[in-house]
């Protein structure tokens, strides 16, 4: 009886790991929805300035740790900016001392983007235009504390910090 | 003897695409398809809604293809996104099939309302998988199915190994007490 | 005996380099903020970067330093809250969320309820009024569903918040909405169902 019954299990296992044929136009379903929305799932752009600030990211883009449960590991995070009458924009915030000089940004076609690494935690951050102009992130929370004067947002890494 | 195609390794299509390449996305798509649609077949237990995680999560994967740690694993870190995944769709069908979870009839006529009512084996093995409690069943098919080692399901769901091979027991518990019943039908 | 004590207590300031972008005297304001601070166990890193957005933002120097001391007293408030072994991420996400308006019972209860780190949900709640939820109402949320939500999960949901404030409702509304819909359905509003290159229309019992 014991040994049928795992004869039984191991009949259900073998008949499971038959190959099941997935209909072949996911793949064209899923390169269209990619090549039609952009990477960190904002308001979708047409396709060549997304292409050329691939590109562009290709520079500074970089594999970093990323941890399921994240633990104590750091996020790689892109931020991006549409302006395309600027000419300079930097990233500042509370993960760069709000240095205009430690990040600015690379663009392609108005759109600016970098890359950032973040240990988990809250930061402030806003965009600087032309250095003198501060933009909050429009895809982003506002920074409801703004003592300054100036708009910010806000981006968190969840995950254990020190 | 023959000419072997080389083919593009995980970790140099991934590099391809973070350096711009989108269709070397597609490569990785073509390889992972039917193995991870198995998974996703088996676990939500409808084709379609299988179909939808599928490739929801070929392109959060797409999406979120900087933070895949080790590109030389990204099958793996794709399977993580995927199990994800199938918990959502599972949580929904589970609401649609509530009623019907005590029913063996009922259930066999909700999911193959234009079969003929011949009780097939593998029908019995689908209602069977179908009625684990759905961690059971994850960990059932991650681990006897997919191959997969516990250190590797324990990664992709959170859950200890001990846990784990709890569930994979249960699970096989009741996938023999469920086949019994099916046949004294 | 004074003076040593004194210069003892600039130390940390004093060896922190990013603060000489600061004029003379705000610069020894925030370093006597930063020191009182780190005597009393608090994170001083966001103490700084707040003295150093002033800085960039051309603040005067009377406003900076009146930001870096509402801000220590909040870190303070926010360690009663959560207890000492709160971590600095956390402590600061909870000064969002203090100064977006939840009691500080909220956040005790939210410590009780959900494992750390604690610091995505008290972020959310704060991004959640943020965007005009009511400080109740968003509190009332995130407790709801911190003991079981993943961090991933409670950024969905304010996600979906936020698209539903977007697209017209009234925050209130927005949250008890997406709450009773069973908010951590995480995929439900980015699925191929809402998405117009999804495959053929599906048709449901």
């Amino acid at each position: 009886m014991f040994e049928r019954e795992e004869e039984t299990v191991e009949r259900v296992i073998q008949h499971l790991r038959r190959p099941v044929a997935i209909d072949a136009g996911l793949d064209a379903r899923v390169m269209r929805e990619i090549a039609q929305t952009p990477s960190q799932g904002r308001r979708a752009w047409p396709l060549w300035p997304l292409v050329a600030a691939a590109a562009v990211l290709a520079a500074v883009l970089f594999a970093r740790p990323w941890n399921r449960n994240a633990t104590s590991k750091a996020d790689t995070l892109q931020f991006v900016l549409v302006a395309p009458q600027a000419a300079s924009v930097a990233l500042v915030g509370d993960f760069n001392d709000w240095d205009p000089a430690r990040a600015p940004m690379q663009t392609a076609h108005g759109v600016w983007a970098t890359v950032v690494r973040l240990a988990p935690g809250r930061y402030r951050y806003a965009f600087l235009v032309n250095g003198v102009e501060w933009r909050a992130d429009p895809g982003a929370p506002a920074a409801k504390d703004d003592e300054f004067g100036t708009p910010s947002s806000v981006v968190t890494v969840g995950g254990r910090g020190s | 003897m023959g000419i072997h195609k080389v083919e593009a390794s995980d970790a140099e299509l991934v590099r391809r695409v973070r350096a711009g390449d989108t269709g070397a996305y597609g490569a990785l798509v073509s390889r992972y398809r039917d193995r991870l649609g198995r998974y996703a077949v088996h676990m939500i237990g409808d084709r379609e809604d299988a179909e939808e995680a599928l490739q929801d999560s070929f392109v959060r994967a797409y999406r979120s293809l900087a933070r895949c740690d080790d590109p030389a694993r990204f099958g793996a870190w794709l399977y993580g996104i995927l199990v994800n995944r199938c918990r959502t769709t599972g949580a929904r069908a589970a609401r649609r099939r509530r009623m019907f979870v005590h029913d063996a009839q009922a259930l066999d006529g909700a999911a193959h309302a234009d079969r003929a009512d011949r009780l097939d084996w593998t029908d019995a093995v689908d209602r069977a998988l179908t009625r684990l409690a759905p961690d059971y069943r994850e960990a059932f098919l991650l681990k006897h199915v997919e191959d997969l080692e516990y250190e590797e399901i324990a990664e992709l769901t959170g859950a200890g190994v001990s846990a784990l091979k709890m569930r994979v027991k249960r699970a096989r518990e009741q996938l023999q007490k469920y086949l019994r019943e099916a046949e004294h039908v | 005996m004074i003076l040593a004590a004194l210069l003892l207590m600039t130390q940390v300031a004093a060896q922190d380099p990013r603060l000489e972008r600061l004029d003379p005297d705000t610069r020894t304001a925030v370093a006597a903020v930063v020191d009182s601070a780190h005597g009393a166990g608090l994170p001083v890193e966001p103490i700084i970067q707040r003295a150093l957005e002033g800085a960039t933002k051309g603040a005067p120097g009377a406003r900076i330093v009146a930001a870096v001391r509402r801000l220590a007293v909040d870190l303070g408030t926010a360690r009663v809250a959560l207890g000492t072994s709160a971590s600095a991420p956390e402590l600061e996400a909870a000064v969002a969320a203090l100064r977006a308006g939840a009691a500080p019972e909220v956040l005790a209860h939210l410590r009780d309820v959900r494992r750390p780190p604690l610091t995505m949900a008290l972020s959310v709640l704060a991004d959640l009024v943020a965007s005009g939820v009511p400080a109740d109402s968003a509190a009332a949320a995130v407790l709801a569903l911190a003991p079981k939500a993943r961090d991933a999960d409670l950024v969905e949901f304010r996600r979906a918040v936020e698209r539903d404030i977007a697209l017209g409702a009234p925050p209130g509304a927005a949250t008890s909405v997406r709450l009773n819909a069973g908010a951590l359905d995480v995929y439900g509003a980015n699925s191929a169902a809402n998405n117009p290159n999804s495959p053929r229309p599906r048709s449901r019992p």
